[in-house]
């Protein structure tokens, strides 16, 4: 663990967040109030010049900015706020030590790993877009951060983190709090640091292989569908849409199935702060007899689609064939059914 | 008309670099064209959401069948062309009998966008069954679109509607051939139910009155005077 946590810190250092020292110095299970995170938020902007504010702060019910992430470069795509890479290092830092400190540990260090891998691909991705010569596409210096409303212990508010590969949405109400609907992906899927690999979403892959070779023959008939499933049906530019569940329920797994199927979902969840997880998980747990698992693909870990879908969540974790190996590109979404954005604690 | 078919043209700021430096852009380059179609059933109406990515290899083509003129610009005319193109290879059939598609609304992105390989076209399609009986029905839908090349994705959206019930789902292996089985179960219509109520009610009012009549003549001497 103290391994991991050294390697984590270097990986953030290296991404100029000097500000991940004091995180990775705290206890792994500090809990953050809403007051911490808004203190975060207030010393991020009070570094800012007036410029620099009035592009970073939206009004929160800016619906085009809310809905502006995606898993595309951002040469693409382009998002709102400010760039880290056009930022001070004490801007930066400040601008991390907010994500930091409105995810979990293990969240955070989930965020810290898929922005290195981006600058892993900037550095493999020679002579093109993101090369040398080229304007940036990829690497750590190509995220944004944006916040909507008045960071607020009361009030609702919003943090937005994200580039290619990665899109946060962090809405904050009070003692309430959701990273819904959110994009993680990776590519490369593993890559060599410091002796060590890491797997940005290894946790991911592994659990649900394990999920889908723990369900016996008849479950798996079940849970695996009979068609190639090439891409996330829900991802980034799909939201307000449901759709139908399909695989394996969660009433008809075992006790253990059940909660390695929750263990699974934590793998999403888990990137909120404790709290928040914890909200969250517990209504997982409540639906989770109407939850459905479900996989395409060959039974092989990492090159197969799998979904997760009940009442409370909506998950989806698609291998890409963009780019040669299927399992060193990932695309996932993280979504709420009754709760993207958090609106019902906002909207009436 | 066309016009008012489109909802919006998105235009996405592309960096002319990106697009003059495509070694960057084989790291993601799409070599399929993804046809992904959400279909939502409701109790008057059947919609079908197509979504459809032409990657970067796949784009100067795709973009060649729509920008007919070649001006760089995609024009009403040509996207509501186009959309008809894809419309004359999709096919729906309900309980076994094939049904009209009619386009609701589309979506183009510039040109400079699709050739990226990650613009996707919008197209929306509806379908008026007509007044659907309670029970169970069966809709097939195809894609025959440009199938060399292409991957399919096919989801029925969960109904809005209490009324509407998915049962069932099938896909042939590429998702081409989408199949939905759903139930349809109306609520009983209240004014229907009031009539039945005034129905049923109406007699036993007629015997009540009647009831009430004698007593009333039981009361009132018929001939005042013979009693």
């Amino acid at each position: 663990m103290t391994k991991r946590i050294i390697l984590i810190s270097t990986l953030a250092l290296l991404c100029g967040w000097p500000a991940f020292d004091g995180f990775c110095q705290g206890n792994a299970t500090t809990r953050k109030a809403p007051a911490e995170i808004v203190a975060s938020a207030q010393s991020f902007l009070a570094l800012l010049d007036e410029a620099q504010r009035s592009n970073v702060v939206y009004d929160f019910k800016d619906d085009v900015q809310r809905r502006r992430w995606s898993n595309l470069p951002t040469t693409f795509v382009r998002r709102g706020g400010l760039r880290l890479g056009a930022l001070t290092q004490p801007q930066r830092a400040a601008a991390m030590a907010l994500v930091a400190a409105a995810l979990s540990p293990q969240g955070f260090q989930k965020v810290t790993e898929i922005v290195e891998g981006d600058e892993v691909l900037k550095r493999n991705d020679s002579g093109g877009p993101g090369g040398p010569g080229g304007p940036a596409m990829f690497g750590r210096d190509e995220y944004y951060i944006s916040i909507l409303g008045q960071p607020s212990p009361t009030e609702p508010w919003m943090i937005q983190f994200g580039g290619h590969h990665l899109g946060l949405n962090l809405t904050l109400a009070g003692t309430n709090a959701t990273i819904a609907p959110s994009h993680t992906g990776s590519q490369p899927a593993s890559y060599a640091f410091e002796g060590q690999t890491i797997r940005p979403l290894g946790g991911e892959m592994d659990k649900a292989f394990a999920l889908l070779t723990a369900l016996d023959e008849p479950q798996r008939k079940q849970a695996i569908l009979g068609f190639q499933m090439h891409d996330l049906v829900l991802g980034p530019g799909r939201d307000g849409r449901t759709i139908e569940p399909e695989g394996i329920k969660g009433s008809a797994m075992n006790d253990r199935q059940r909660a390695m199927l929750v263990d699974l979902a934590g793998e999403w969840i888990g990137i909120m702060s404790e709290d928040a997880a914890r909200t969250k998980m517990d209504d997982l747990k409540q639906h989770l007899a109407e939850t459905w698992f479900s996989w395409s693909g060959p039974m092989e870990k990492g090159k197969g689609y799998f979904r997760i879908q009940g009442p409370t969540v909506f998950i989806e974790y698609a291998p890409q064939s963009l780019g040669g190996d299927i399992t060193q590109h990932i695309h996932t979404i993280y979504r709420d059914p009754q709760n993207d954005y958090g609106v019902e604690w906002w909207k009436h | 008309m066309v016009e008012a078919l489109i909802k919006r043209v998105l235009v996405l700021p592309i960096f002319l670099a990106v697009l003059a430096c495509p070694t960057g852009v084989q790291a993601h380059q799409l070599d399929e064209y993804l046809q992904a179609t959400l279909v939502a059933i409701e109790p008057g109406q059947i919609w079908l959401d197509l979504n459809l990515t032409p990657g970067v290899a796949m784009a100067d083509k795709v973009l060649g069948q729509i920008d007919r003129n070649h001006d760089g610009v995609i024009s009403t005319d040509e996207a509501a062309a186009y959309a008809a193109i894809v419309q004359h290879d999709l096919s729906v059939r309900l309980d076994g009998h094939s049904m009209e598609l009619k386009l609701a609304a589309v979506n183009f992105p510039a040109p400079a966008e699709l050739r990226t390989g990650w613009g996707i076209i919008q197209l929306e399609f509806s379908v008026r069954p007509g007044q659907i009986s309670a029970g169970s029905h069966h809709l097939i839908f195809e894609n025959r679109y440009q199938p060399v090349g292409s991957v399919y994705l096919f989801n029925a959206a969960h109904p809005a509607s209490l009324s509407v019930q998915i049962t069932g789902q099938q896909r042939n292996e590429i998702q081409s051939t989408g199949e939905i089985t759903f139930g349809f179960h109306p609520p009983s219509n209240p004014l229907k139910r009031a009539g039945v109520v005034v129905l049923l009610a109406a007699p036993l009012v007629v015997l009540l009155a009647r009831g009430r009549r004698p007593r009333k003549r039981l009361e009132e001497p018929a001939f005042p005077g013979i009693v």
